[in-house]
């Protein structure tokens, strides 16, 4: 017992000094970031800190759930944030969420004040949140479409009968995507295959970009994906066609569009959603908004456009 | 000589041996019966054509991002990470003080009830990992850097609280019973008489529970709260294993950071300095604690946290909005036996990522240990190397273990499971090791003088002494890997995780209550099964 100790202080009395120094250096660091940084919190830009500094101008928190490429989405929201800015003078600012979950809770509690959704996801946060308006959406969201890809080694050839996949291991994307789970499900049951039936229950990827990879490597052999991805990812040369194929595409649906909650409006005005509207829909073409948004023009849209949704999401039970 | 004292400690050894057999076979029984249900031994596991996509992650390891823009967003994450790490586990160290007094058997005395009930209020908090309080408290307290605070104070503040019970249990209680029979009341007698033989332990304690939390403040990240786990999820989501493994590299770094610097502190108080005036304070102690404390303040002023944002109004509206719409939990017969057979395979996951990670761990042990000064450079270097690797495989965090592993794995329980025991072995590794570290030297040097190889020394000399202490481990973690698997569950792993994964997201609430209390009972059921084992092994 004694020896052992003994060993114990004699090993460490010799390292004492560069681990004091550690702890010292560390403490530096921690000061140094103590002199470089700001006051506003750096994980919440929300109640209204932007607005509150600059007296009368109202605030405007804007959100996304994240189903691009997140440095796009970055890029994306910080220009939208600006153009938006100028245009309806306001202060707005742009929060990254990450997770589709938290983007609608945080549009029920008021911390997010005008989201892009998915189709689900915006039915979820409408129904949560009395008083949510569909502002705007994209003229490519009107007649969105999602692609089922297969396995090369499958060998199965493109067509327009699903029913060959009931039989492969299958991922969806997340589980509330609309384009990567929720139409794609309506589509195969449309066809009679059960979308929770796959060998072993159906699998999320997570994201569309794992979906193409998870096909590839052939631990699954089907998946679905978002066709705007799939094409930019075709364009891009990540994808290996001799690893993976488009197997089909799903009919049309809607899908994304802006919601904005009943709180902005209670704050800033009853006309913020037509004001919003109307500087979507007054994009020039070509304006660098639009080119981010992969979009020819913004459109109008209503809450009917996504009963067909609600009523998908309440048979698969992603809306109760 | 030895022969004589050796003989009379034959017969009980025996029989605590016997004893150990028992625990043994049930032991490889629960695993057989885990890798079954895992489908191990019914045909192909194994996707090989998925090798160039694990491929791509594994030497996208040489090249991680290092643009200017990337690595200048990367440093505000490491800043923010470190800021909640900081906060948590003082406010865990903080609900751990005063819960200790809760749960210590020298408050409740021979009331067993009220002990009894008290410990196990605290199977809640514990129960739930933490990016499962994030993910509640995201929905109470909206975007608020409280968020990660709490997620990580109220689960660690719930383990430190039973952890400082026991301590203060356990110290020699001469000097408190001659201050209550002295007349001293018993508040003052446990601060004057208990207090001052654990505080070594409860120092020593709380740097470990800072260490962990920084492992924790990147969990966080992953349910959107910010930081170092923010932005490897966002470059996960999008496959940039470039800049994943830049994340990784910083987190590892932090791991780093923390390990030695906690372990500086712990072998300290462990081991005080023999020469000197022992009244006289350790100054290397108390900067340390200083040091802390001033990055607790810099945190708190960094992260700009409110205590108005818990009393404000909203909160207490969200509050009974979350709640009238979780009350009562759904009992419908569907969930429920959906929720069974996610029990299942949840235990079996939790199982085969121990069994890897042990045997891993001990395996392992021998060369992770720090050497000897006078050891030769190619051992100094090899268990750099192990240590390094490690370190490595426990700061990728466990779903992107998850997604590259299914890349060369078939579906199913098998690759949640590996992902899980990958990532435990890297921190069992380490526990094992310094475990090793704290062995008697001597009878492997005997070994070792008497001609024994270096493996053979190892063998008979290492492994028998280590391998009490490294299953005592093994069993500790195994509560922690059954919270864990919430982690992991996507990806068709199932499990307890993928249904919570799926109730939360549909918004279910009553659903999502009836999974937390079977998490909760599940963590309990293991935890006391792993003390019961853990009692049987010393």
């Amino acid at each position: 017992m004694s020896s052992r100790r003994a060993v114990r202080s004699g090993g460490f009395g010799e390292h004492a000094l560069s681990r004091r120094s550690l702890l010292a250096g560390s403490a530096a660091v921690l000061a140094a970031g103590l002199a470089a940084c700001g006051r506003d919190s750096p994980v919440s830009s929300s109640g209204g800190s932007a607005g509150s500094s600059s007296g009368t101008r109202g605030s405007l928190t804007i959100g996304a759930i994240p189903d691009q490429d997140p440095e796009v989405l970055q890029r994306l929201f910080g220009t939208l944030a600006d153009s938006m800015s100028e245009a309806l003078d306001l202060d707005v600012t742009y929060q990254p969420v990450t997770d589709y979950g938290a983007a609608v809770s945080l549009f029920r509690t008021g911390d997010l004040d005008l989201v892009w959704f998915g189709g689900l996801t915006g039915v979820q946060a409408r129904l949560q949140t009395l008083g949510a308006e569909p502002v705007a959406q994209r003229d490519i969201d009107e007649s969105f479409t999602s692609v089922f890809i297969v396995n090369a080694d499958t060998g199965l050839t493109p067509a327009d009968d699903l029913t060959p996949l009931a039989d492969l291991r299958f991922t969806y994307g997340s589980e509330t995507s609309t384009s990567g789970r929720l139409m794609p499900a309506y589509f195969l049951s449309e066809q009679a295959v059960d979308p929770e039936g796959f060998p072993a229950g159906p699998g999320f990827s997570g994201s569309h970009d794992a979906t193409i990879s998870l096909v590839a490597s052939g631990s699954y052999q089907a998946g679905v994906l978002n066709e705007q991805v799939w094409a930019a990812r075709l364009e891009d040369g990540t994808v290996d066609p001799a690893a993976v194929v488009q197997y089909a595409r799903t009919p049309e649906y809607h899908d994304y569009h802006w919601l904005a909650g009943p709180q902005a409006v209670e704050r800033l005005g009853a006309d913020l959603p037509d004001r919003l509207l109307e500087y979507f829909t007054g994009l020039p073409a070509g304006d660098e908004v639009l080119e981010l948004f992969g979009a020819g023009a913004f459109i109008p849209t209503e809450a009917a456009n996504y009963d067909q949704i609600e009523a998908v999401g309440r048979d698969l039970g992603l809306i109760s | 000589m030895t022969v004589v004292l050796d003989r009379p400690q034959a017969p009980p050894r025996l029989n605590r041996v016997r004893r150990r057999w028992a625990w043994g076979l049930g032991a490889l029984a629960v695993l057989g019966w885990s890798l079954a249900g895992a489908g191990a031994f019914a045909g192909d596991v194994v996707n090989p054509a998925g090798a160039g996509q694990f491929g791509r992650f594994a030497s996208a390891a040489l090249s991680p991002a290092l643009d200017g823009e990337f690595l200048r967003v990367l440093a505000d994450s490491v800043l923010v990470t470190v800021a909640y790490a900081a906060l948590g586990a003082a406010l865990a160290v903080l609900l751990g003080a005063v819960g200790a007094v809760a749960v210590a058997r020298t408050t409740w005395g021979r009331r067993r009830l009220g002990w009894t009930l008290s410990r196990g209020a605290l199977a809640v908090p514990r129960g739930l990992h933490e990016a499962v309080w994030g993910l509640l408290l995201v929905n109470l307290l909206g975007l608020d850097p409280w968020v990660g605070v709490l997620a990580i104070g109220v689960p660690y503040g719930a383990v430190t609280a039973k952890v400082f019970a026991d301590l203060l249990d356990e110290v020699p209680r001469g000097g408190y019973e001659a201050l209550l029979a002295g007349g001293a009341g018993r508040v003052p007698a446990a601060l004057y008489g208990l207090l001052p033989p654990a505080s070594g332990g409860l120092l020593s304690y709380s740097f470990y529970r800072l260490e962990c939390a920084v492992r924790s403040a990147v969990v966080l990240g992953l349910i959107g709260a910010g930081g170092l786990g923010y932005q490897l999820l966002l470059s996960f989501s999008s496959l940039r294993w470039e800049q994943v493994w830049s994340c990784v590299y910083a987190l590892a770094l932090l791991c780093l950071l923390a390990d030695v610097g906690g372990r500086a502190v712990r072998r300290r108080v462990a081991a005080p300095r023999s020469s000197g005036d022992r009244l006289r304070r350790d100054p290397m102690l108390s900067t340390a604690v200083l040091g802390t404390l001033a990055a607790i303040v810099w945190a708190w002023w960094y992260l700009a946290i409110s205590p108005a944002t818990l009393v404000a109004d909203r909160t207490g509206e969200q509050l009974r909005y979350v709640l009238s719409a979780a009350w009562p939990p759904d009992v419908d017969g569907p969930l429920l036996s959906a929720v069974a057979v996610a029990a299942v395979d949840t235990l079996q996951m939790s199982v085969i990522a121990i069994a890897v990670a042990t045997a891993g761990a001990v395996l392992l042990a021998g060369v992770a240990a720090h050497p000897p000064r006078d050891a030769p450079v190619l051992r100094r270097v090899t268990g750099s190397a192990v240590r390094l690797a490690l370190l490595l495989l426990r700061a990728v965090p466990p779903p992107v273990w998850a997604l590259v592993l299914l890349f060369v794995l078939l579906p199913g329980v098998l690759p949640g499971a590996l992902a899980l025991g990958v990532y435990t072995l890297g921190v069992l590794g380490r526990l094992a090791a310094e475990a090793t570290e704290e062995l008697d030297p001597r009878p492997r040097a005997a070994l070792t003088a008497m001609g024994a190889r270096p493996v053979g020394g190892w063998l008979y000399g290492v492994l028998p002494a280590a391998t009490g202490p490294v299953l005592a481990f093994a069993l500790y973690r195994w509560e922690v890997a059954i919270r864990d698997t919430v982690l992991v569950g996507l990806l068709g792993a199932g499990g307890l995780g993928a249904l919570l994964a799926s109730r939360v997201s549909a918004f279910d609430w009553g659903a999502v209550t009836t999974v937390l209390v079977a998490v909760i009972a599940l963590t309990a059921a293991v935890d006391l099964v792993s003390a019961r084992a853990r009692a049987a092994l010393r």
